[in-house]
């Protein structure tokens, strides 16, 4: 899927977002398989590779990302992957480079977003990650701005909402590291009118704090 | 809240004078039928019959042009072609109306540029002459209190439950109901277009009304989502509001490229904005008007453990197990009796062949007479696990069994019992063959504040809605 001028790209929906306090897994643009082993090596493994494109929407799609990469020899072997698949897929798609970051352990997985309704304006989502935001839409909106009672609200309206909670045995995430997320963004995208629609999916929910790994940015 | 209001929109629903334009002493207008069934509400104000036939309506004059009128005029009601409707808004500039009523259609909502140009230009009439416009493509204000009935003369007593209706055909079978049902109301409005005054300005009017205690809704879109976000928020802090989003399509979802956008549909959001401003949302009639019936009767009363009483004679028993899940799937808690309760109702009732747990089986009583079926109902009551009761009396079991007679004197306990003692209690009245003696029994217990159901599921739902907006009025 190849569209829109107006997409940023992971790294620089990242630079903004942490920049308004909202946690990311930060990631660095690599313009060379040299340049993506040096700052592997300064991250530390294991390493995400993903391609950094303004015009491909759907990374994984096209064979743009590489998980779990644990040592130099690793990256830059998916290094050449990424390039050679995504230019196959896309063959007209402008390509920065890659997106190297940090793999961040495993953890439940949520989705926040938002998008602009035509008579309400600006929106937030929330739901649980994967395949269940996309099957089931186990989803809850609220209007921006969205307040700490109606982040609360939004995350306990989903119906898998015992899964944040660490059902049988699996470790809980952190309802309020989610609230004051959800907060945030809400303060971001109010102070940002130019942004027209945003995804941060997955973000990883912890016991103490929640990070978003992947993001998406589309301006107006 | 919102004070200012009440001065503003007096005109609106407490004229002193209305002229009716399009009014005809030779055809059958509906400017006609507007100027007779206000006169026989007996509205008491002035009333100006409007138009070119000369000529009386009843005892009334018809002016052939509104300036021709000598006195003030708070409120007009028009029902003149469109293309007439800009010189009539120069003349109401000239004779300082406050307001005007477009019953006048085909504007914007039949979607043409044409339409669209004259709304703007009404606007902008209207705001240079100081007037205030409902619809066009409306039937207006009903308010009983001040005797304006809805168009075709319909009338009904006047209560605490205020309306806003972007559409004449839901406002009038709402109110038809309401006159079916008890449901009372201070005000009601249908604004059609809105080009003027809206939703949001008439629920700011109902909030701040103090004939007003419940506040219903039925939209299907706006013109300014801010505005009317934000005014629920501060009614729904004040009053309970109860809105039901017509045209529940997929709108929003088109050609997003985030997944955000993609789920965010119409419907979706509307049900969060509702949820969020605190309002109670209903998704059809059926419920709109049981929700505002026991809005009405209960008002701010709380509680969802309820004390189930499935059947007062035979075939209780299957009754009080579909009761109880009906209860249980729409949010209600249905506790345990006490154990000094069972004991009463097995001394009372024996325990063969009776539930006493809860939903409760009574039909035993039937064995021993009214007098030890009502103890029963008084032991049931009494015990303080549950905040209301509900019971099913289904008048085709039961008047084969205790005859009129004794059916009468069943529903005289219900009134009476509702009189003495706090608990609600909350009769379903399942529709079936006796058709005409329900009826009664319902207009019986309807009258004496009791609320009325026709079954388990729609009870209990309203019973939850209710709860619903009370749980969030004590967090705020």
């Amino acid at each position: 899927m190849i569209k829109s001028q107006n997409l940023l790209t992971e790294v620089e929906s990242k630079e903004l977002l942490k920049k308004a306090g909202i946690p990311v897994v930060e990631a660095k643009l690599s313009r060379s398989k040299k340049e993506a082993i040096s700052t592997s090596k300064e991250m530390g493994f294991p390493i995400v590779l993903k391609i950094s494109s303004p015009d491909v929407v759907h990374k994984s799609d096209s064979g743009g990302v590489k998980l779990g990469l644990a040592n130099a020899t690793q990256v830059g072997k998916a290094y050449n992957e990424v390039i050679s698949s995504v230019k196959q897929a896309y063959p007209k798609a402008k390509i920065e480079g890659v997106s190297v970051q940090p793999m961040a352990p495993p953890g439940v997985e949520v989705i926040v977003g938002m998008s602009k309704d035509p008579q309400f304006g600006p929106v937030l989502m929330f739901g649980l990650g994967g395949i269940l935001v996309e099957v089931l839409k186990d989803v809850s909106f609220r209007i921006v701005p969205v307040t700490e009672r109606d982040a609360l609200e939004m995350i306990r309206e989903i119906k898998g909402y015992p899964v944040l909670e660490g059902y049988r045995g699996q470790k809980p995430a952190s309802i309020p590291a989610l609230e004051k997320l959800l907060v945030k963004v809400s303060n971001f995208v109010e102070k940002n009118p130019q942004i027209k629609e945003l995804d941060l999916n997955p973000i990883f929910a912890y016991p103490d704090k929640a990070v978003a790994v992947d993001a998406r940015i589309i301006l107006e | 809240m919102f004070e200012e209001k009440l001065t503003e929109f007096e005109p609106i629903f407490y004229p002193k004078s209305v002229a009716v334009v399009g009014a005809s002493a030779t055809s059958i207008k509906a400017g006609t039928l507007w100027v007779s069934s206000l006169n026989s509400a007996g509205f008491p104000g002035i009333i100006y019959p409007v138009g070119s036939s000369g000529g009386h309506i009843a005892d009334l004059e018809i002016f052939p042009n509104l300036k021709l009128v000598l006195g003030e005029i708070d409120y007009v009601i028009v029902s003149i072609p469109r293309k007439s409707v800009l010189k009539l808004l120069d003349d109401c500039a000239a004779k300082n109306v406050k307001a005007v009523q477009f019953f006048t259609a085909g504007f914007s909502e039949v979607d043409t540029k044409q339409g669209r140009k004259l709304e703007e230009k009404m606007l902008e009439k209207a705001r240079q002459g100081h007037i205030r416009i409902i619809g066009p493509n409306c039937i207006g204000v009903y308010c009983p209190e001040h005797k304006i009935p809805f168009l075709l003369g319909i009338l009904g007593e006047s209560g605490p439950v205020g309306f806003v209706s972007q559409s004449g055909g839901i406002a009038t079978k709402l109110v038809t109901i309401g006159i079916a049902r008890h449901i009372n109301y201070s005000k009601v409005v249908s604004f059609g277009n809105g080009i003027d005054l809206d939703a949001s300005d008439f629920l700011q009017y109902l909030a701040a009304d103090p004939k007003t205690k419940v506040i219903g809704a039925y939209l299907e879109g706006t013109r300014n989502g801010a505005r009317l976000f934000n005014t629920m928020k501060e009614v729904a802090k004040v009053k309970p509001l109860v809105v039901w989003k017509g045209g529940r399509t997929e709108a929003g979802a088109q050609a997003a490229l985030s997944h955000t956008g993609s789920l965010a549909s119409s419907a979706a959001i509307w049900s969060a904005m509702l949820k969020q401003a605190g309002a109670i949302e209903v998704h059809n009639l059926e419920e709109l008007t049981d929700t505002l019936l026991i809005f009405q009767q209960l008002r701010h009363w709380q509680g969802t453990r309820a004390a189930i009483i499935g059947g007062l004679a035979d075939g209780g028993g299957g009754n009080s197990v579909a009761a109880g899940d009906a209860c249980m799937e729409n949010g209600l808690k249905i506790p345990p009796l006490s154990l000094e309760t069972k004991q009463e109702l097995s001394e009372l009732l024996g325990e063969v062949g009776s539930i006493l747990c809860n939903p409760i089986d009574v039909s035993q009583a039937q064995f021993q007479g009214l007098a030890t079926l009502f103890q029963a109902i008084d032991s049931v009551a009494r015990d303080t696990v549950t905040d209301i009761v509900l019971i099913q009396e289904d008048i085709d079991i039961l008047l084969p069994i205790y005859s009129r007679k004794g059916l009468e004197e069943i529903n005289d306990f219900f009134v009476e019992f509702t009189g003495r003692q706090n608990k609600p209690i909350i009769v379903v009245l399942p529709p079936g063959s006796a058709e005409p003696e329900r009826l009664q029994i319902e207009q019986k217990l309807l009258a004496a504040s009791i609320p009325v159901f026709y079954s388990m599921e729609r009870a209990s739902k309203a019973i939850y809605k209710l709860n619903q907006y009370c749980r969030r009025q004590e967090v705020k």
